[in-house]
């Protein structure tokens, strides 16, 4: 069965010297060790932004991280209780962890966890809101330290990731092509990315148009596909290429 | 560049989108600390948005080193 696995504020901001492994560390970590223990597979982490307000209390930038995962039903309860147990022991000590872990097909009412989802990226949510809502719908929602706060972002990051429409995959890609130069048919083919789009247009390349490859090759998620974003390259630089993979800045709204 | 705010953080008033601005400050900055990579979001990697020690804000954010 597929679940969702979601995780919010798990960190705070290092400022005595003390490495601080951030949410997606966590998540990463949490995603690995299903791996490691054939409880299922998993799918690439996506990253969540959510509202940034002063009454919330976040710790830098306020995201949250969510993975999909496929695994037998024999294994749910031993996931929770073992991301549960991670959590409260991973996290760093002042943070307000939360953990989500919503089974696709059980949920009641999907089109709920995805207006949540977006709620949160724009109005300041209750803990109570994110526990009741997660009962309704029958998804596990549990909080492991400080305030507990984090459950909002982790059942918002649920949401959104089932959205299809919302978020930037964690880690950057690695792809190698003689300079740098690569058709789009040849990104799919060879890593985790669904489609090769255009950032501001609705083209979406073809196979055998060519991709000047950035140092930041990194997919956003969107209608429910991994999508690398490119931009249109100046018509006037004499290149085979018509297209280039877009910067930090060009994605930083996903 | 910056304003202090009731808490007596400082906030910097150029915003989101002065990439140039927040570069220089941060490649004189001997606090700057690469965030995450994920939690990047300008292309010069020295950056006050690149910064560990950034917490965005509204309109821009706080530097709390």
């Amino acid at each position: 069965m597929k679940i969702l696995v979601s995780i919010d504020d798990t960190d705070t901001m290092k400022m005595d010297g003390v490495e601080v492994r951030g949410t997606g560390e966590l998540s990463g970590m949490i995603k690995q060790a299903i791996e490691d223990q054939r409880w299922g597979r998993c799918e690439p982490i996506t990253r969540h932004q959510l509202l940034i307000h002063p009454d919330i209390p976040y710790t830098s930038h306020n995201s949250s991280m969510c993975f999909e995962a496929d695994i037998e039903h024999v294994f749910l309860k031993p996931l929770i209780d073992f991301a549960s147990d991670f959590l409260a022991r991973e996290s760093t000590p002042d943070s307000d962890p939360g953990l989500c872990v919503a089974v696709t097909d059980r949920i009641s009412r999907p089109g709920r966890l995805i207006a949540f989802g977006y709620m949160a990226k724009n109005y300041v949510l209750t803990k109570l809101a994110a526990y009741n809502l997660a009962e309704t719908l029958g998804i596990h929602l549990s909080e492991h330290g400080g305030t507990g706060q984090g459950v909002i972002g982790a059942l918002a990051g649920a949401g959104l990731r089932l959205s299809g429409n919302d978020g930037r995959f964690k880690g950057k890609l690695k792809i190698k092509a003689e300079n740098n130069m690569i058709k789009a048919g040849d990104i799919c083919s060879r890593v985790k990315v669904d489609m090769v789009k255009c950032l501001e247009e609705g083209i979406v390349l073809q196979d055998d148009d060519m991709v000047i490859l950035g140092d930041h090759i990194k997919p956003v998620w969107l209608y429910g596909k991994s999508v690398l974003l490119v931009q249109a390259i100046d018509q006037g630089v004499a290149s085979p290429a018509c297209w280039q993979t877009c910067s930090k800045s060009q994605l930083k709204d996903f | 560049m910056w304003s202090i705010s009731d808490k007596g953080e400082r906030e910097f008033t150029g915003g989101k989108e002065d990439w140039a601005a927040v570069a220089h400050i941060a490649e004189n900055c001997p606090g700057f600390k690469p965030d995450d990579e994920d939690e990047m979001v300008a292309d010069e990697a020295v950056s006050c948005y690149n910064c560990r020690y950034r917490r965005w804000t509204i309109k821009s954010f706080v530097c709390c080193k």
